[in-house]
């Protein structure tokens, strides 16, 4: 089949909406499809920038390409599932989240007059109908199949994606704890480095980059971290996963996050991960005492997981065995087969 | 954004009022909303958007299209048909020729004439006769600068009618059901029908299907709570089929608490209309929230409900007929009411849940109070790049943008 993978692209930004699609154009091809990649710049802001380059996906006519039919359109994430297609797949990485459960939060766009109330609403709409043209709806979560359904109404299958190809082993219980993850406010980096500060023993790696990082280093050097949390940046494949293989357990507690691939990383190196209670998509594969610790989001209690699980290395050694069945489960081959039925 | 309501509300004894005041913490909670004081002209400094809500009691209401006059907003069409409304602000106040002049603005000089007629009692009143004939929904419809209604019937109504502008379906809210034990009354089935008793209400096809029924279930009961209507003789239609002694439970006007009791007692909910001035039942809508079955007429809203959670009687020369069948069904099989009566309770929780009526709402009042300028917006941003690469109003490519604009509600 002829086959595009559609995503917004917010230039010199890259994360793993991105890793996802470009592994899904690259699993395609490996099983004999015609795959490629349909790139949109994407822009939300001021007002209703929003909504004009969404709708810069309306007028795209993808089915067909220099003279041969494209059978099939798989969007990913806001605003490219837009697309008209008929035979258009969604494999819902997330909403616009701006419109939906980050609104009137931090981390929300929108204020209180009419206009900016009414571009909410008409975000909404966007998705209501353009989802609604989808043959087959999915989600990578129960936590974006739920958002979905409790703002639209419509059901979505839940598929979760499989993490990014990368040499994944288990080195064994090192003495340090990871966090891989873009840096910005929404991810609760710094709960981890507040952790550091009030557990004066703990080692920490943050890898990853973005808008928050000048903001957490300063952070860790105020509370006088600096040599125990160590700042990597974003690391090539190679060394991600020497730091997954060498790690004892890693951090990733995001604000209701819609899926989040880093526990499954995790896992496949056999590592726990610990989590926060109001972490979203996490919770799904982050059990605790099973697959790793679940905790309040605040930094005593982060720390007090750390520690229990840096001081417990058979304990940590059977949560992430039992991780990496879980993450095993999630497959290309899976997925793939019931994206393209 | 700031919302300024005109609603009835209690202890106005109104359905309207109960229906604001079950909805204002739900509404409150995502918008800031100001109930206007009855009476008021004109809506608080600093207002967004008016909101009014809009129903077929000239008590009730008569202050609220009068505010609606002033200030164009938001209606909430609680009924379609609104003559009884007209009637009662025009001939209600003495002013028979603003009656004549809205009756002329819908039908021209033919209905005008009709008018007089009325004013003449030289026919019966229309709005008892043949409301469906003249709504009479002309005036509040050109005022309207947005729609809520509660069903699709009145959705294509309003637009036959002509109405151009947004209209948003926002279901009617469930009512909370109040932890009352049901009634001992009797009735095995007990089949019960709630509201004022009169010939809209069908009681008399009820009562003749009823007779019909009962001679093979001696133990059913037909509930009749409500007052009777002026002009009704109920005694005299008990007597003519033999219903005035077993099987008949009669109860007039009650209170709330008594009223859920009485629900929660019958088996079978029936819930007949016919005229329909396009109203939701509230009565109906208890009915699911407490999971009973339903019998209902094939007519306006209660068309739209689902197949497995009414049983739906045309409107025709066979109503008594089919009537009966429906009673006959429901009193023979209670696996049918069982499974009717949970699909209607899944029914209330999911369409009807308060807080999703409350979010509809607020959406609706969001995109009636911002979304024009937003509409303008994204069209003249579109515009201008579309001009600067050379495409002309008129053109194919102009009629292109403008059609997957309007695909996805953006104004085009």
């Amino acid at each position: 089949m002829r086959i595009a993978v559609l995503r917004p692209q917010v230039p010199f930004a890259r994360g793993g909406a991105e890793i996802f699609s470009d592994a899904l154009v690259e699993e395609l091809r490996v099983r004999g499809h015609e795959a490629d990649s349909v790139t949109v710049p994407f822009k939300w802001y001021p007002g209703a920038r929003v909504l004009t380059q969404a709708f810069l996906w309306r007028l795209l006519d993808l089915t067909e390409a220099d003279g041969k039919r494209i059978d099939m359109v798989v969007a990913t994430k806001f605003p490219s599932y837009l697309v008209r297609h008929p035979e258009k797949r969604v494999w819902l990485v997330h909403q616009f989240r701006q419109a939906y459960e980050l609104d009137r939060t931090d981390l929300g766009q929108f204020g209180e007059s009419p206009e900016d109330r009414a571009i909410r609403r008409q975000v909404q709409e966007l998705d209501r109908v353009a989802l609604g043209e989808a043959s087959r709806l999915f989600a990578t979560s129960q936590n974006v199949a739920g958002r979905l359904e409790r703002a639209t109404g419509l059901v979505a299958e839940v598929m979760p994606h499989p993490a990014q190809e990368l040499a994944y082993r288990n080195d064994g219980h090192g003495d340090f704890v990871l966090s891989v993850n873009r840096l910005d406010r929404a991810k609760r980096i710094d709960l981890l480095v507040d952790a550091a500060a009030v557990e004066p023993t703990l080692r920490v790696v943050v890898a990853g980059d973005g808008p928050d990082r000048s903001r957490l280093e300063g952070l860790a050097r105020d509370r006088g971290l600096t040599g125990r949390v160590r700042f990597a940046g974003r690391v090539p494949a190679e060394e991600l996963a020497d730091l997954y293989a060498t790690c004892f357990a890693t951090f990733y507690a995001p604000v209701d996050e819609d899926f989040g691939l880093g526990p499954y990383e995790s896992f496949l190196s056999g590592k726990p991960v610990i989590t926060a209670s109001d972490a979203g998509g996490p919770l799904e594969v982050v059990h605790d005492g099973s697959t790793g610790r679940v905790v309040a989001p605040e930094a005593a209690a982060v720390a007090a997981a750390v520690v229990w699980l840096r001081d417990h290395p058979d304990e940590a050694a059977a949560y992430g065995r039992a991780g990496h069945a879980v993450a095993a489960e999630v497959t290309w081959d899976r997925a793939i087969g019931r994206l393209l039925s | 954004m700031r919302v300024a309501l005109f609603s009835p509300m209690p202890p106005e004894r109104s359905g309207i009022a109960d229906y604001s005041a079950l909805l204002l913490p739900a509404l409150r909670a995502r918008c800031e909303i100001v109930t206007v004081k009855r009476g008021a002209k004109r809506p608080p400094r600093g207002t967004d958007l008016c909101v009014y809500h809009i129903g077929n009691n000239p008590d009730a209401h008569g202050w609220i299209v009068e505010a609606l006059r002033r200030t164009p907003g938001v209606v909430v069409l609680h009924d379609f048909v609104l003559h009884h409304l007209v009637a009662g602000l025009t001939i209600g106040r003495r002013d028979g020729h603003g009656y004549l002049d809205a009756m002329e603005r819908e039908g021209g000089v033919v209905a005008r004439l009709l008018g007089h007629a009325v004013l003449d009692k030289r026919i019966p009143p229309l709005w008892e006769n043949r409301p469906e004939d003249f709504h009479l929904a002309g005036e509040v419809l050109d005022l309207a600068t947005g729609l809520i209604v509660h069903s699709r019937y009145v959705r294509d109504r309003a637009r036959a009618a002509g109405y151009g502008g947004s209209v948003w379906i926002v279901p009617h809210p469930a009512f909370p059901v109040p932890g009352v034990a049901a009634a001992d009354v009797g009735g095995e089935p007990l089949f019960g029908t709630f509201g004022n008793v009169n010939a809209s209400k069908r009681v008399p096809q009820l009562l003749e299907a009823f007779a019909r029924v009962r001679r093979r279930h001696e133990a059913s009961g037909l509930l009749l709570v409500g007052a009777t209507s002026p002009g009704f003789d109920l005694d005299r239609r008990l007597q003519r089929l033999g219903l005035d002694g077993a099987g008949l439970l009669r109860e007039g006007y009650v209170d709330e608490r008594r009223l859920w009791e009485l629900m929660a007692a019958a088996d079978v909910h029936v819930s007949l209309r016919s005229p329909t001035m396009g109203e939701t039942s509230g009565t109906a809508i208890r009915a699911l929230s407490l999971g009973k079955p339903l019998i209902v007429s094939d007519v306006g809203w209660f068309s739209e409900l689902p197949d497995g959670v009414a049983l739906k009687v045309p409107v025709d020369e066979r109503e008594v007929e089919t009537l009966t069948a429906a009673l006959e069904l429901l009193a023979t099989r209670p696996d049918v009411r069982s499974a009717m009566g949970a699909a209607a309770h899944e029914l209330a929780q999911r369409e009807h849940d308060l807080e999703r009526v409350a979010e509809l709402y607020v959406s609706a009042f969001e995109r009636a109070a911002g979304g024009a300028a937003v509409s303008d917006g994204v069209l003249r941003e579109v515009s201008e790049a579309a001009a600067t690469v050379g495409i002309t109003p008129g053109s194919v490519e102009a009629r292109e943008l403008a059609a997957r604009l309007a695909e996805v509600d953006l104004g085009g």
